[in-house]
């Protein structure tokens, strides 16, 4: 009796692994088929599958995508890539999506080390990818060494980091601005304390450069883990340091910490900068609301418009998921503003003849005017272009439980460019506690 | 044509005298030809993309029995070899442009390095501490990754790498030779003079040494050995991934491979590589339902846990095999007699 | 001067924090001998616990707490009974068997919070100015907690009969239970005690730190090298061995702010530098070979 159940142990083993191996049975109605991959227990992940789904769903309610004489329902396919913990899963996930559930295209992606080899497998499957969530500039500049295999890539959000860094730079030179003219002191201590990890390493550098041409005093620059969970050592020697402005860098977990310690120590700083985590709704409650006056840089802010699309897309998806959306959820705009017309334009699904179109086509979507640019030899490379009347960014401000769209205000990239302001968008409040503490009263 | 003949009639004799006698034989060989003959079978990417992955966690698996089962020297930081081998044969590839068939070796040779700089501090801890003190050294190695990004690529790691072979089925073969290579070269290792030493330091290493052996030359070499062997995982991970990251240091891989090891049995070259063969698919498998996959992962983990607390294959053997009390051959269970001595097996 | 004061005080809490947790692990090692490596994953579960009781029920956090060290108390002895009990003899199964059930709680959290970032307030809100210097009052209650469970858990060993017993089975198990002692029951007492300690860190500690369902996994590493530093078996070795490596981060990151994120590797160093010298760690109890 033992020996039997042991031996059918084996044999229902036997059966598992010889199901596993057959693949998925193709489906029998037309749709379209979009893989949406991302490290779904996480904000990116969740931003990517309901923008995605707010897209998918908004299409099809019209009908479907006109590909040619027919119509096509769009088919979402689900992938957690787990690439916060595990990149094998994610290049699995990957693998998957593409050979098993059989998606024509896919969006989505969010850790770099983890985007790059799901890079490789889509290209090499011919599949386009919008990347949505990574920013490094290898990925992009992998066109310029083999464009034949890596044009099926096309980078959606966000811009890359050398532009992501001109403008943390443009936005650091506003605020520093109003801040010098309301304290009156003739020089401005800048503490600049980033995330130790490599998108930051070149924008501390390039950060430690700038405050000194500007004619500021750098009196530190600190790097704590991206993950740390307590920086009270940092923020006693910032203090000590009398420091006006803290620069900071963050993308993970310290992005709360050192807000939130910061605040409670009552640290007489204004902290500008980038910090994705500041971003969230979340944000003030997680900080126990200590984050007053915290500035970041950011892609959407309710009230704000980048474009005309901006303000519908905000309030379906308040309205659908009951948050405001992050830039992940920008795989909305990739199905919705790139890829449907996209098929509809050039009515078929053949990915050469996309890319083709794709490269060329300039459009507004719901964050901005996007526009493919080419590398310095002129060839393709997909890269998004940064600038007034392209991709900007914009940055926000918490006050008291809110956040307020703080630029682009009456913002010039050169001395001789148009004035730019987004509709909405309100000026910078300087701390009160930096101004009790600092400010120099007028003769 | 008579010499052919009498070789083929040899090891059909071989054949049916050894191998078909016993399950677990007949289970290895069923194994290796299934795997050597399913890319005829089947073209599917992905289920050859997981089998080489299998693989080559497999290898790595193995090694860790090999030092921590067979010598008892508990590693829990067995990550660190991986990853050794991973970023050394990445970096010899991508700026020295050695081909995967000399970066891998090279970088399991960087791997061996890194298992002396582990056993020669561990030789006098023992037990536990050496567990958590072989954790300590992969995390150190990722601070140190971190601190010269220039070189290591910090969290990006190091990618645009070759490939291991130019076809997906041509790096499922490399993958499985290669694991059915090494792990029988491990395994016989452990059947040879080198491996009963192994077997008794971890046994009693007080009268080992009371027999003259030198118990530091050996443990070395078994920190060497299983370093080497996992190194040639590492490289073949970060040729067939085309990246080498931060994540072939992490502690939760050193977790994984002791899970995959104990699961399957300790001290059995085949217990890690069947564990793995079982769970990395299996993992896969409850992508069905993606929301519950490590937790059910670790709930069967924890469940076999109960029943065969000495790992699934030792378990399993027993069931189908019984050793004769006379002569000490194995036996298939439904026997009532031994096929050599045709004692009474009860 | 500042730099110096700055020093000492981050290491006092650091080590505190790290003491917190280590003498919790090494009560159980001592006298069971498993490595539990869900002792940080339990701390887990308390945070959790906390922050569900103080943001999505709103109460005080002192009655998160409460309820946290009860919660948390319970359910590391149920799953001893059930997962590890069984397998106590078998010592390589216990250590996948804990590293299973961190992983299985973790994934737990994670499926009912989800993977974003969550944080808890503070007991006492605020901080107070200690020469010159800002300390939470958060931060004073966690030094301040960790030589009160030190004391408590010293009177508790040496002066009753419990404590006495956990003693005797630390020592020799084998002996104990011919002596008349339930060992048994013993290793459950001292497993709910251990798990309680993990459960009031986390209560104390979480206010300071971030909660998501990986936080167990850093908190874990250092206190097994705060243990195995203090050697194993030893109170006093993880109470020494906390502020060492305490003082050690505090020491990366006021001197070396660049390498702020080396304060981890750092205090690993240290400890492999301490076991090359004393191979059974600082004050290690020497265990003989079991036969």
């Amino acid at each position: 009796m033992k020996k039997l159940n042991v031996l059918w142990s084996i044999l229902m083993a036997a059966l598992l692994v010889v199901t596993m191996s057959f693949p998925a049975r193709a489906q029998g109605v037309k749709t379209i088929k979009i893989g949406v991959i991302g490290p779904m227990k996480y904000m990116q992940g969740k931003n990517h599958w309901n923008g995605a789904l707010l897209a998918a769903e908004q299409i099809n309610a019209k009908g479907g995508v006109q590909v040619g004489n027919q119509k096509m329902r769009i088919e979402l396919v689900r992938a957690d890539s787990n690439e916060a913990n595990s990149i094998t899963d994610a290049t699995n996930a990957m693998e998957r999506l593409i050979t098993r559930d059989k998606v024509k295209f896919v969006v989505g992606g969010f850790r770099t080390e983890a985007v790059l080899p799901m890079q490789d497998i889509a290209c090499e499957h011919k599949v386009i990818f919008f990347g949505c969530g990574a920013a490094d500039a290898q990925l992009c500049n992998r066109l310029s060494q083999n464009y034949d295999l890596y044009k099926y890539w096309f980078r959606y959000t966000p811009f890359s980091s050398p532009y992501l860094v001109k403008m943390l730079f443009n936005q650091f030179d506003y605020v520093a601005g109003i801040i010098k003219e309301t304290l009156n002191v003739p020089k401005l201590k800048v503490a600049v304390v980033t995330e130790k990890a490599l998108w930051a390493d070149t924008l501390t550098k390039m950060a430690e450069l700038l405050v000194v041409q500007k004619g500021m005093e750098l009196v530190g620059t600190w790097r704590p883990s991206a993950k740390a969970t307590d920086v009270t050592a940092e923020l006693s020697a910032i203090q000590r340091s009398g420091a006006h402005i803290i620069f900071t860098a963050f993308s993970d977990a310290v992005g709360i910490t050192f807000v939130k310690q910061a605040g409670e120590l009552k640290i007489p700083a204004a902290i500008i900068g980038t910090n994705v985590e500041a971003t969230s709704d979340s944000f003030w409650k997680n900080t126990q609301g200590k984050a007053n006056y915290t500035m970041t840089s950011a892609s959407y802010c309710p009230g704000v418009e980048s474009t005309e699309f901006t303000k519908a897309f905000i309030e379906g998806y308040v309205k659908r998921f009951g948050e405001t959306p992050n830039y992940p959820a920008d795989t909305y705009s990739a199905i919705y503003y790139a890829l449907v017309p996209a098929i509809e334009k050039t009515g078929t699904l053949d990915p050469d003849k996309l890319v083709a179109f794709l490269e060329t086509y300039e459009h507004k979507n719901s964050v901005s005017n996007l526009k493919y640019i080419n590398d310095t030899e002129g060839k393709p490379i997909h890269e998004i272009a940064f600038g007034p009347g392209y991709a900007t960014g914009i940055a926000v401000q918490w006050v008291n439980g809110k956040q307020y769209g703080i630029w682009p205000y009456k913002w010039k990239m050169t001395p001789s460019s148009p004035a730019v302001t987004y509709k909405g968008v309100v000026k910078y409040k300087v701390p009160p506690l930096l101004i009790q503490k600092y400010r120099v009263n007028e003769q | 044509m008579d010499f052919i003949l009498f070789h083929l009639r040899k090891l059909f004799t071989i054949v049916k005298n050894e191998v078909l006698v016993l399950p677990s034989r007949v289970a290895v060989i069923v194994f290796v030809l299934v795997l050597l003959l399913l890319p005829v079978v089947s073209n599917d990417a992905y289920l050859l993309r997981i089998l080489i992955l299998t693989s080559i966690f497999a290898i790595f698996a193995a090694s860790w029995d090999l030092l921590s089962g067979y010598t008892g020297q508990m590693s829990f930081g067995h990550a660190l070899f991986f990853g050794v081998g991973a970023y050394t044969a990445a970096l010899l590839n991508l700026h020295a442009h050695v081909p995967p068939w000399g970066s891998i070796p090279l970088g399991a040779l960087a791997a061996v390095v890194a298992g002396l700089v582990i056993g020669i501090p561990s030789l006098r801890l023992r037990g536990t501490y050496l567990a958590l003190t072989t954790l300590a050294f992969p995390i150190v190695l990722m601070g140190l990754v971190f601190s010269f990004p220039d070189l290591t690529g910090g969290e990006l790691g190091v990618s645009g790498i070759a490939r291991l072979a130019k076809t997906r089925v041509a790096d499922y073969y490399v993958a499985i030779l290669l694991m059915l290579g090494l792990c029988a070269i491990m395994w016989k290792i452990t059947d040879s003079h080198t491996g009963i030493i192994f077997h008794a330091i971890r046994e009693d290493e007080v009268a080992v040494r009371a027999s003259g052996i030198n118990t530091t030359r050996y443990k070395l070499l078994a920190f060497c050995l299983s370093g080497f062997f996992a190194g040639i995982a590492g490289g073949l991970y970060a040729h067939f991934m085309r990246i080498a990251g931060p994540s072939t240091l992490e502690v939760s891989l050193s977790f994984q491979v002791v899970i995959w090891a104990i699961f399957g049995g300790a001290v059995t070259i085949y217990g890690p590589v069947g564990a793995v063969f079982i769970l990395f698919p299996l993992l896969e498998f409850l992508r069905i339902v993606q929301d519950y996959r490590t937790l059910m992962f670790a709930c069967v983990i924890l469940v076999i846990l109960l029943y065969m607390p000495d790992g699934l294959f030792p378990w399993l053997r027993e069931k189908i095999e019984k050793e004769c009390p006379r002569c000490k051959v194995r036996n298939i269970a439904l026997r009532d007699t031994c096929r050599v001595c045709t004692a009474p097996l009860d | 001067m500042g730099l110096i004061i700055d020093i000492i005080m981050s290491g006092l809490i650091n080590g505190s924090i790290f003491a917190l947790l280590a003498i919790g692990f090494s009560l159980i090692f001592g006298v069971a001998r498993i490595v539990n490596f869900t002792h940080t994953a339990f701390y887990m579960v308390a945070a959790y616990c906390i922050y569900v009781v103080t943001q999505k029920m709103g109460f005080h956090p002192i009655w998160g707490m409460i309820a946290a060290v009860l919660l948390v108390t319970l359910l590391g002895m149920i799953t001893y009974r059930i997962f590890i009990n069984p397998i106590r003899e078998h010592e390589g199964a216990v250590l996948i068997a804990t590293i299973a059930l961190a992983m299985i709680l973790q994934e737990i959290m994670s499926l009912i919070f989800t993977g974003s970032f969550l944080s808890v307030p503070a007991l006492i809100e605020g901080y107070a100015t200690i020469v010159g210097v800002k300390v939470f009052y958060q931060q004073l209650l966690s030094f301040g907690a960790a030589l009160l469970i030190l004391t408590g858990l010293w009177f508790f060993l040496m002066r009753t009969k419990l404590g006495l017993a956990i003693r005797s089975t630390a020592q020799d198990r084998e002996v104990a239970n011919l002596m008349g002692i339930n060992e048994a029951r013993v290793a459950m007492m001292t497993m709910g005690l251990s798990v309680g300690l993990a459960g009031f860190t986390g209560a104390i500690v979480v206010p300071l730190t971030i909660v998501e369902p990986h936080m167990w996994l850093s908190p874990l590493i250092m206190m097994m090298a705060v243990v195995v530093l203090g050697g194993l078996g030893s109170l006093k070795g993880s109470f020494v061995g906390a502020y060492i490596l305490g003082f050690a981060e505090a020491l990366v990151v006021f001197l070396a702010p660049m390498g702020a994120f080396l304060k981890g590797p750092v205090a690993l160093c240290i400890m492999i530098l301490v076991l090359l010298m004393r191979p059974e760690g600082l004050f290690g109890v020497s265990f003989e070979e079991e036969r």
